[in-house]
């Protein structure tokens, strides 16, 4: 059942429905603005991709250079696992091993 | 005689629009947009705002062209757009508590010796204080509902919310506004 403070609200929706809405200016010339906005958006995006696709001869030479740096420089690898342990090391591992 | 050239369907300047005719999709916004602009004003503070929010709008139309399928009146689809995009900006947006204070509001909107529009203007004023300590959803239903006029089927249909769910949070508005109201006529 409405009550006083119904009307009172329907009263106010009905007179803020009645409030003209004035967006005359800010309508002027929107589509230009719009499309303007849009082709900026769509230029950024543009940009944003030749770059990434320019960059990737520069990241495949950094990998050969990585990759060749490694070959050049790899001091060999050993089949023994115990290879890193030398002198010192080595006596206290078989000490270690022998319970000693 | 002239031969009489039929205006394009939105239809075919959506197809067109997605071919890349941007001259279309202006013709689109220029077709559509006093009706964005006339919704997103229900929910902008100023007139920077409201271009913004029509903006927005538009762009994520443009850019969701291809996701528009013909089943039903591309209109609609704009609409949906234009409410889950306003509902968004009401998310976003801090509340605006304090903004104007209890003693410059007045509603004396029966008082017959003012004009149409000035009235009009107050209840504007009020109702904007008062739906500004609505919650977001509330305020988008309430609006929709009783500045718009929609039904509650439209508005379940453009915010992807049950119907019940809008009858619900459009109570809730309601009592939200009456207490408000109430409390500002108790002072």
């Amino acid at each position: 059942m409405k009550d006083e403070r119904d009307e009172l609200l329907d009263r106010l929706f009905s007179a803020a429905r009645m409030k003209k809405l004035d967006f005359a200016d800010t309508g002027d010339y929107f589509e230009t603005r719009l499309m303007a906005t849009l082709a900026e958006r769509r230029e950024g995006r543009r940009t944003w991709s030749a770059w990434s696709w320019r960059l990737v001869p520069w990241f495949a030479t950094l990998v050969i250079i990585i990759g060749i740096a490694g070959y050049l420089f790899d001091t060999g690898r050993s089949g023994d696992l115990f290879a890193t342990f030398t002198g010192d090391d080595e006596y206290q591992v078989s000490s270690l091993v022998a319970g000693e | 005689m002239k031969p009489i050239i039929a205006e394009p369907t939105d239809e075919h300047l959506v197809k067109d629009a997605l071919s890349g005719d941007e001259e279309a999709f202006v013709r689109l916004v220029g077709r559509y947009k006093r009706k964005v602009f006339g919704l997103s004003a229900r929910f902008a503070r100023d007139a920077d705002e409201l271009d913004d929010i029509c903006q927005d709008i538009f762009i994520k139309i443009y850019e969701n062209l291809g996701k528009f399928r013909n089943d039903a009146p591309f209109e609609h689809w704009l609409s949906r757009v234009a409410v889950r995009t306003c509902y968004d900006v009401l998310r976003r947006r801090k509340r605006e508590k304090g903004m104007v204070p209890w003693d410059a509001v007045h509603y004396e909107i029966a008082d017959s010796g003012r004009g149409e529009t000035e009235a009009a203007e107050e209840a504007h004023r009020v109702l904007e204080w008062g739906m500004a300590r609505l919650k977001p959803a509330e305020r988008l239903v309430i609006t929709l509902l009783e500045l718009e006029e929609k039904s509650v089927r439209e508005i379940a249909g453009m915010t992807g919310w049950s119907e019940a769910n809008v009858k619900v949070r459009a109570f809730r508005a309601r009592q939200k506004l009456k207490q408000l109201l109430e409390k500002h006529h108790e002072r």
